[in-house]
């Protein structure tokens, strides 16, 4: 009884043991995001597509060129804290020997983390994290896919300008309202330098902490400064909070633009209601967008996650994609050739290619010279409150007029 | 060997055994836990100094830890000043803003003194995300201060930047050790016992005419001297710093937490007290965050309330007493022998 | 500066205010008896908006009705928690008035509160489905006045005005004075003790259930909201003194007003750092508070 036992086990083993060691190759990532603390909620949606797209990739035979390699992802939490970042992407390197790190939204934590990996020549593939000086430092391993913040704000006014002359509106003044950490102050610098020649005047200028427990008195500077549009930056709970106020004390300029964020937060819409409507966001994708297999991937992460895909997770989702691209032509670990092929990077089609712009393509920087911005309209057409794609005009909603100016309350 | 030369030995060995280690931890991953595990011992025994021994509650520690971090990075940035000055420079600083908080708010007893602190880490936060220039000084604001890497070749000591994790080992090592041996001085000094006598018993000491305050005021002065000096340290090791991570009242919570875990007011509590604490955050962060988030912070506030419940003194004194019977066999033994 | 403004901004900042004096409530009441800062009040308040708002959502009740569920599950998580956690502590340091330890247990208790809403609820941000006091507004010209708020600030002042009345009428209420008072003399007159703290953490844990039926109807839900709010409440139970009920409401309306008016002449992230800077100056020059007792610092 026992020696058959013992013989079953000696066989499984003789089995298995061939099979072990001539294991495939397997690709490490390290992805360091914000998984808890008050960014919990766009890391988690980061960690959801990256781990859709890394499913699809390996269950369509992995890489093909590394023997079918598949991808194994390591995700670690950054505490939204710099220090944090840094001891992950140290272990990442030395103890996990991951050959390719990803992350890490925060501005703060990008920062630091993309210095260590540019120390060690280790690819670091940024999906989001919008600060121009990120790739902005001469780091040769730093690749991002997100549109820098300049390239936000200039689309903000370019769209503003364009939307005048489309429905003969004429906007005479602006208020800028952000949240005042790095990345709503970055964006209202880039503001002030935009509102030279734009024919507006800036009526407001107003930092708030994203943690307010009261906007109130916030949305009063808003209503008695009058503004013809109200531009934004906000986190999620602040967003939601903004938007309510500013509609209960019947705050109604000719336009609200959001700057993605909390307004394309899948919780804004709920949390919001009907106080939402007409509101406009910049962003980097939206699931009505024109492009084969887009909708197939927003169905699918709904049904998986219960939420839309937003810009932001499409952009890690399109990271790894394109990662597999890279690895494809690679055809090595070696972080220096892996390096070469993303820095070569063109890639145009395929699945995964489900971003409105038609090329991934680095600059010398490595900025993804392509990454384009849309701009979306919240909206009810009978089916619930949506996300409807109106600028740039080639990419509008068929059928749809955008609202313009937003009727007043 | 007698119970005190065995005592002594044991340090000298650890000691040895803390500079010999990375001969043998040759992970860079290990080596930058190591060195951020002997940061926190280093902040939190200057904390004890006040925390332990002047026997009130700081939770505003971060306040000379940013005051330490900025200093350094804006001489250097802006004017190019090696940070081995820069550190010195925000120490006096640092001492110079201690005394004008420690002057009114030592006087305060238990809570009070506690939220007080609080309040001067928040409010310098606030100001600090609120202005980018402070007078010729470029803070930046919340956007904070990037330390550009420097390329291989270009590392030296002056810029307190090194291409591999040892040197930094061993800068904080020796900085901890440095500060160690001074603690351990100031309990031998009248100012120590003047300290544990009025965080003890405050009027029998006021009773006895001592100035207590005064040795206080002293205390909490040397104590942000010396965090200062650990933020800039912090500041060239994550060649970032913003309000959010050096202003922050968590990093003033963990040095209370490191403190009181270990045990407050003894030299090897905070040692203690990070050897336990900081391995706990790390590896429960690095093995549980990705699938199930806030998990590891759990974890850290049950190991928190549990020591707290069953050892309010800290995890130093029933330590202390396991290795004191250790050294008393070794008294014993010496006995026998000379016998 | 039109007049109408600051009008509008001061009816605001009260209301508000008086929102925030009954979150500090149930930590200066806590204080007043147990002498212990609870660091997990903010904690508590985010437990008593998730009861709230599964309360209200699951069985479609007005969220002010919801406090028959709300107050008595909080009140038994308040004495649980006190029998359980800090309860030992004055045990194991008999002699100290004060357990500082009691600060760091309870910051324990927050990480894990807090965690725990993270590890069940996610990360989501929820919003009471269309309730009957969302977005209400009353409106006098150019004045406005939310209608949620103005039922938070009624139920801070009927809050306060029953502690009141429960704490000078009641036995059980001279009881709990009478320990907060003396500990040894109330036992020796046959108050238990124990009993009398977990009632008083029950009390001040129902009480941050009662803010959190009051914020949910125009706040968001979700794992780490408690912590603006117990910052705030330390600052404001100060201002106010430790242990006084109208203190705390005192207090809240001075913070309140600050946050509201103050962004007529600065910007609003200043004000933050006006209540700080007020604070410590409350701190150095009386440091019993407004309404304080001198033997409380």
């Amino acid at each position: 009884m026992k020696r058959s036992h013992l013989l079953a086990l000696a066989m499984i083993l003789c089995m298995a043991f061939p099979a072990m060691s001539f294991a495939e190759t397997i690709v490490k990532v390290g992805n360091i995001l914000p998984l808890s603390g008050p960014s919990a909620s766009v890391g988690q949606q980061g960690k959801q597509a990256r781990e859709m797209a890394i499913e699809e990739i390996n269950a369509a035979g992995g890489i093909k060129s590394l023997g079918g390699a598949k991808i194994e992802m390591l995700y670690a939490d950054s505490k939204s804290d710099p220090n944090v970042g840094v001891t992950e992407a140290e272990r990442f390197i030395n103890t996990e020997k991951v050959h390719v790190i990803t992350g890490a939204w925060n501005s703060g934590v990008t920062y630091p983390s993309t210095a260590v990996a540019e120390r060690y020549g280790i690819p670091y593939i940024v999906p989001v994290s919008v600060r121009d000086t990120i790739t902005e430092r001469g780091f040769k391993n730093v690749f991002r896919i997100a549109a820098k913040d300049s390239w936000w704000t200039r689309d903000q006014f370019t769209f503003l300008k364009d939307m005048q002359a489309e429905f003969g509106e004429e906007l005479k003044t602006v208020a800028f309202v952000y949240e005042n950490g790095d990345w709503g102050t970055g964006f209202a610098a880039q503001w002030k330098k935009l509102i030279e020649g734009s024919g507006l005047k800036v009526v407001l200028d107003e930092p708030y902490s994203s943690s307010a427990t009261d906007l109130t008195p916030l949305v009063n500077k808003i209503r008695r400064a009058r503004p013809d549009v109200l531009l934004l930056v906000s986190n999620a709970a602040d967003a939601i909070l903004l938007t309510n106020t500013l509609a209960d004390y019947k705050v109604s300029p000719k336009v609200i633009l959001g700057s993605g964020g909390g307004h394309a937060d899948p919780t804004f819409l709920s949390g919001c209601g009907d106080n939402a409507r007409y509101i406009f966001d910049i962003v980097e994708w939206e699931a009505d967008v024109n492009k084969p297999g887009a909708k197939e991937a927003n169905e699918k992460y709904r049904a998986k996650y219960g939420t839309n895909l937003t810009g932001e997770a499409v952009d890690a989702y399109v990271a790894m994609y394109m990662l597999a691209d890279a690895l494809e032509r690679a055809g090595s670990l070696e972080p220096a050739a892996l390096r070469k092929a993303l820095a070569e990077t063109d890639l145009k089609s395929g699945p995964g290619m489900i971003v409105t712009y038609d090329a991934i393509k680095f600059d010398a920087s490595g900025q993804n010279e392509n990454a384009a911005l849309s701009i979306v309209q919240i909206n009810d057409l009978g089916k619930g409150l949506e996300r409807i794609t109106v600028w740039p005009k080639g990419a509008r909603r068929a059928g749809y007029t955008p609202v313009f100016p937003m009727p007043k309350k | 060997m007698t119970q005190q030369n065995f005592k002594r030995n044991c340090l000298i060995a650890a000691t040895l055994a803390a500079f010999a280690l990375p001969l043998v931890v040759r992970s860079a991953t290990y080596l930058h836990i190591l060195i951020i595990l002997y940061l926190y011992a280093y902040m939190t025994t200057t904390w004890n100094l006040v925390g332990g021994f002047a026997g009130v509650l700081p939770l505003g520690h971060a306040v000379f830890v940013g005051i330490g971090a900025y200093t350094s990075t804006v001489l250097w940035l802006q004017y190019g000043v090696t940070p081995w000055i820069g550190m010195l420079a925000g120490g006096v600083l640092a001492g110079a803003v201690g005394f004008l908080i420690g002057k009114p708010t030592l006087k305060m007893r238990g809570a009070y003194f506690a939220l007080s602190t609080m309040a001067f880490v928040e409010g310098i936060r606030v100001m600090v995300e609120n202005i980018d220039m402070l007078g010729p000084f470029n803070l930046n604001g919340p956007r904070g201060l990037n330390i550009p890497p420097l390329a291989h070749g270009e590392v030296n000591f002056w810029a307190f930047q090194f291409a591999t994790k040892e040197p930094y080992y061993y800068i904080i090592l020796t900085m901890l050790v440095g500060v160690l041996f001074l603690t351990w001085a100031i309990s031998r000094s009248k100012m120590g016992f003047y300290l544990k006598g009025g965080g003890e018993e405050p009027d029998a000491a006021q009773a006895l005419g001592v100035n207590v305050a005064r040795y206080k005021v002293m205390a909490m002065v040397l104590s942000s001297f010396l965090t200062a000096m650990a933020g800039t340290f912090l500041a060239q090791l994550t060649l970032f710093i913003y309000p959010k991570s050096v202003l922050t009242l968590d990093l003033s919570f963990e040095l209370a937490f490191i403190a009181l875990i270990g045990g407050r007011g003894s030299i090897a509590g905070p040692i203690i007290g990070a050897l336990l604490l900081r391995p706990v955050t790390e590896f429960s962060r690095i093995y549980f965050s990705s699938t199930l988030p806030g998990l590891h912070l759990i974890i850290l506030g049950v190991v928190l309330i549990v020591v707290m419940l069953f050892q309010p003194r800290g995890l130093t004194e029933p330590l202390t007493n396991f290795f004191n019977s250790i050294a008393r066999r070794f008294d014993a033994s010496a006995r026998e022998e000379r016998k | 500066m039109d007049l109408v403004f600051i009008a509008q901004d001061c009816i605001n900042g009260v209301l508000m205010g008086l929102i925030y004096g009954l979150v500090a409530l149930g930590l200066t009441l806590i204080f007043g008896v147990l002498k212990v800062i609870n660091f997990a009040h903010g904690s508590f308040l985010m437990v008593g908006m998730y009861v709230a708002y599964w309360a209200v959502t699951l069985s479609g009740l007005h969220p002010y009705l919801a406090l028959v569920i709300i107050v008595p599950a909080m009140f038994l998580f308040g004495y649980w928690i006190q029998n359980l956690l800090i309860r030992p502590i004055f045990i194991a340091e008999k002699n100290v008035r004060e357990p500082i330890t009691v600060i760091i247990v309870t910051t324990g208790l927050w990480y894990v509160l807090d965690n725990l809403a993270l590890l069940v609820f996610g990360p989501d941000y929820r919003a009471l489905a269309p309730n009957p006091l969302k977005g209400q507004m009353l409106e006098f010209g150019e004045i406005f006045i939310s209608v949620p708020k103005l039922y938070g600030a009624i139920a801070t002042l009927a809050t306060a005005g029953g502690l009141y009345l429960f704490l000078q009428r009641t036995r059980l209420g001279r009881a709990v004075r009478a320990t907060s008072l003396d500990r040894e003399a109330a036992s020796l007159m046959g108050i238990g003790q124990w009993k009398i703290f977990n009632i008083a953490f029950g009390i001040g844990t129902a009480v941050a259930g009662i803010s959190g039926a009051v914020l949910t109807p125009f706040y968001n839900v979700y794992p780490t909201v408690g912590i603006p709010f117990d910052i705030k409440s330390f600052v404001i139970v100060v201002l106010g003194g430790l242990g006084s009920i109208w203190g705390a409401l005192v207090g809240g309306v001075i913070v309140g007003l600050i946050e509201s008016v103050g962004p007529n002449f600065m910007a609003s992230t200043w004000t933050e750092g006006i209540v700080y800077a007020l604070f410590l100056l409350v701190l150095f020059v009386k440091p019993s508070g407004l309404f304080g007792q001198k033997q409380d610092w």
